[in-house]
């Protein structure tokens, strides 16, 4: 199990140096890159040359390289954001927490309702109540995130008049006490958790679905039912029990998609997260910004299928042994 | 921070910036030519319930469209109240020396530190007038080349420190610092020396006469020397958050909080010089990238006023009998760039047929409806200085065939002009993501087809164009550029901004840099009014931009809202007039 997981956390730390590499080659080719947008200004040669020095913009692309992955590593130096001018750890720490609540919300409704639909729709599977939740959870899945939270705003914001349109909290709620202030941190979360959450639980939904049909098959859960055991029992204990080992695994491999469907919930319902500042980053041509939100999205991303690997290594010897 | 109508984009430099920019650009204008003499008064008050910023009423036929917010003007002004406001951008810093001018930060500072003069917007008939605002008075020499100015003895930073000569010539030394390196820091290329004679006043050396003089010195808010010079100009770029922990100011509000990426709140200053102001106690920010979002928020009441709102969506607010809109001129106009560089654009009178091929009325119209205007010229058609003998560049494909025809291009068998076997096609530009200019292009193709030229649309990406056109890699391109009441074309149109980048179309005529020199030779822009009609005349001959239009800006708000007037470029402009009427709603 050593070696396994010395191979794994290598392959990991590999992985997020590639991914940073070719961020960092590729935001210096694109058009518009820094020293291209500082050129642009109007502003006398002298003071060009003192911005793109300051920002090291002048040396040879493999030095900034160098420079900038010996700052990131040994210091944990993220360097100054071009557009505010202030660290860019700090922009960072400051919209992580955010993107993770709501990615956490996110994950709850996504795999809560898929689980149940999922569930549902494999109990009765052929009837009208099956293809109903196949014809919807299609349906979720394929809709564009933005299109549905643009929706939600309209419906239970500007039509019903229930649930805020944006922001994480209400205007003057630092006046509030505690728990007012959760409340009013609870009832804004609830239209971009759930956005982002429905669009993903139609996927979590169908793939339940058809890992818990393939369990129901098996000569165990027939036994089950063969001693008595009650149609809910024999499917939320020994079926579910079964199908979930796959569903964890897809619990990784959803991490992606979530993080990049956090960029438009955010952007939509003015959620102040890593997908705001990676939004505003791009628009502003704040490459360390951008670094910087590609990196932790890549730990994440990195991470998340590192967890998966190794919990179905723990549980599968023929993994770890391969 | 810059007055609004005045400042930096069609300036020398600044319209590289500029160029693309669709909805809010980055930067002020440019302005100046207030005709010298003497200026002086007390606090700086508008009249109450008036027209100003630009507004004009909305559009003929269209109810509930307004130009001011003046609909209870019979109302009594009320101190205190809270608004909220919403906006698709944030602002970067407090300290705008160091950051890019977009208008949200432009907003933002604005009302925290105050400028020396403020410019009026009165230049629908005149250059505008520059009237008190730090400077309670100002008073030129006999040449023309030294202004004196005379401080508020009552000016004070929040923090109880007087607010001096000092702060002012020490805000022109950071101006100017390479190490600083102010994008707008050209505007001061032209000042020799800012002189504190004593504690309320200062001596402003020019190096010579021209028409932008006072605006150039009132480019940028006056910075408090005592709080923020503790640190060397060498290290103003690492430090953009310690110039907020150490936030005094003299303008009307101060920063109450900023959540980043949520909500901006000023708080009135009392400090502030002028007692009376500002009437509302607190003005919230709130980012929203989503304009969908902005307007059901404002539609629900959860936004007291948006600063710009789509045309196309201005019926709907103006169906919530609690909300209404300001339509105003903006400062931008839209035209079809021609790269004089490359044939056959390089003959004005191919550029001309072109042009005469363009219904570019039933463009604007299909494009804008009654938000915008057929452009002309490239000084805005509200301002002082328009020609309005110019006439209309005329729709008659049957002309530009013509003239073609006349300059060698005959039609093939496939109907396409070809001249010297060579088919006259090629590609037309313009910014990826701007609605307004994609559906221009896709008009524009058509229209052109009809007289046997084949023109390409391509949508590219913001940065790509900008880089592109201003290294003259380009045919054709609907580009947006600023236009203020400096009334400056020498970025445009004068054979220096070639070098520049910044004429982009490549125009190159003596005549007209003659004319724009003595121009902006002038102590007073008014004095130029014979070569501003002959500059129009020429360029609307020559065609180096087919001019397409220019939009109105429109703006949504409650009625609870009065006084409220929108500059060209800030929102925000008269925000200290402000005044909310009572609600349970904050």
């Amino acid at each position: 199990m050593t070696g396994y997981l010395i191979r794994r956390l290598a392959a990991a730390a590999l992985l997020l140096w590639l991914v940073l590499t070719t961020t960092f080659v590729l935001l210096r080719l694109v058009p518009g890159d820094a020293a291209t947008a500082i050129s642009d200004l109007p502003i006398p040669k002298r003071q060009k040359e003192i911005l793109i020095h300051a920002y090291g913009l002048d040396r040879p692309l493999p030095e900034q390289y160098v420079r900038w992955l010996g700052a990131v590593a040994l210091h944990g130096n993220l360097g100054i954001s071009y557009a505010q001018l202030r660290p860019v750890r700090t922009v960072v720490a400051e919209a992580l927490p955010a993107t993770l609540l709501l990615a956490a919300a996110a994950l709850l409704i996504e795999y809560g309702v898929g689980t149940a639909l999922g569930v549902a729709a494999a109990r009765r599977s052929g009837s009208a109540l099956d293809k109903a939740i196949r014809v919807a959870t299609l349906l979720l899945y394929s809709q564009p995130i933005f299109w549905l939270g643009l929706m939600a705003i309209l419906l239970f914001s500007g039509r019903l008049g229930w649930l805020p349109a944006s922001h994480m909290l209400s205007v003057g709620a630092d006046e509030m006490g505690r728990g007012a202030w959760l409340a009013d941190l609870a009832k804004h979360l609830v239209l971009p958790a759930m956005t982002l959450g429905l669009a993903q639980a139609g996927g979590a939904a169908r793939f339940v679905r058809a890992g818990l049909l393939e369990v129901l098959g098996r000569d165990y859960i027939r036994t089950a039912r063969a001693k008595g055991l009650s149609e809910r029992r024999v499917v939320w204990v020994h079926g579910l029990r079964a199908a979930l080992v796959p569903i964890i695994q897809l619990l990784a491999l959803s991490v992606p998609s979530l993080l990049s469907g956090t960029l438009m919930t955010e952007v939509v319902f003015a959620w102040p997260g890593l997908g705001r500042i990676t939004y505003d980053a791009i628009l502003a041509r704040d490459s360390p910004v951008l670094l910087a939100t590609t990196g932790v999205s890549a730990i994440l991303v990195v991470g998340s299928n590192l967890v998966a690997d190794l919990l179905h290594a723990a549980a599968d010897p023929r993994v770890r042994d391969a | 921070m810059r007055l609004p109508f005045a400042c930096t984009v069609p300036g020398r430099f600044s319209a590289r910036l500029s160029l693309l920019l669709s909805l809010w650009a980055a930067s002020g204008l440019g302005t100046g030519g207030c005709g010298g003499g003497h200026q002086t008064g007390g606090p700086a008050h508008r009249p109450q319930g008036t027209q100003g910023g630009g507004a004009q009423a909305g559009p003929a036929g269209s109810p509930g469209l307004t130009g001011t917010s003046d609909s209870a003007s019979a109302a009594v002004p009320r101190r205190g109240g809270t608004i909220v406001t919403g906006w698709t951008a944030e602002p970067r810093a407090v300290n705008e020396l160091i950051v890019q001018a977009t208008n949200p930060n432009q907003e933002m500072v604005f009302q925290l530190f105050a400028r020396l003069l403020r410019e009026e917007p009165d230049f629908e008939r005149h250059p505008p007038a520059f009237t008190p605002a730090l400077a309670r008075s100002y008073e030129w020499s006999a040449d023309h080349k030294t202004l004196t100015l005379h401080l508020r003895e009552n000016a004070r930073w929040s923090d109880g420190v007087p607010v001096t000569a000092d702060d002012v010539r020490w805000t022109w030394q950071a101006q100017v610092s390479p190490e600083v390196a102010w994008e707008s820091s050209y505007m001061k290329d032209d000042i020799a020396d800012v002189e504190a004679v004593d504690p309320h006043t200062v001596r402003v050396r020019f190096k010579r006469v021209y028409a932008k003089q006072l605006f150039d010195l009132n480019e940028g808010g006056i910075l408090p020397h005592h709080a923020w010079g503790q640190i060397p100009f060498s290290r103003w770029r690492q430090s953009g958050e310690w110039f907020q922990q150490h936030l005094v100011v003299d303008g009307p509000f101060t920063l109450g909080s900023w959540r980043r990426q949520q909500e901006l709140v000023l708080v009135r200053n009392p400090s502030f010089y002028d007692p009376d102001r500002p009437r509302l106690d607190r003005v919230v920010m709130r980012f929203i990238p989503d304009q969908a979002s902005i307007l059901t928020q404002l539609d629900s009441g959860e936004l007291d006023f948006t600063a710009a709102i789509s045309p196309r969506d201005a019926p709907h607010v103006t169906a919530n009998p609690r909300l209404k809109v300001l339509v105003f001129p903006y400062r931008n106009w839209i035209g079809v760039a021609w790269n004089g560089a490359r044939q056959p654009f390089s003959d004005p009178d191919v550029r001309r047929a072109l042009g005469m091929a363009l219904d570019r009325r039933a463009i604007v119209e299909t494009i804008w409806g009654k938000f915008a205007r057929v452009s002309e010229s490239p000084i805005l058609s509200v301002v002082w200085a328009y020609d309005r003998s110019l006439r209309p560049l005329p729709y008659d494909p049957a002309e530009a065939r013509r003239i073609l025809a006349a300059k060698g291009f005959a039609a093939g068998a496939d109907g396409v002009l070809r001249r010297g076997g060579k088919p006259f096609a090629f590609e037309i530009s313009t910014n990826a993501g701007n609605q307004q200019r994609v559906d221009s292009l896709v008009m524009i193709q058509e229209q052109l087809r009809r007289i046997g030229v084949r023109a390409e649309p391509r949508q590219v990406e913001f940065n790509s164009l900008n880089a592109r056109v201003l290294a003259g890699d380009f045919d054709a391109s609907v580009i947006g550029n600023s236009m203020d009441t400096s009334l400056d074309l020498t970025s445009y149109f004068h054979s220096h901004g070639i070098a520049l980048g910044t004429n982009v179309t490549r125009y190159s005529n003596p005549q007209v840099d003659r004319l724009i020199d003595h121009a902006m030779s002038q102590p007073d822009i008014a004095l130029a009014r014979q070569d501003l009609d002959r500059i129009q005349e020429i360029l609307h001959r020559d065609q180096p931009y087919t001019y397409l239009w220019e939009s109105d800006r429109v703006s949504g708000l409650d009625r609870r809202l009065h006084d409220v007037r929108p500059s060209m470029v800030l929102s925000f402009y008269d925000l200290e007039d402000w005044w909310v009427e009572p609600t349970l709603k904050h």
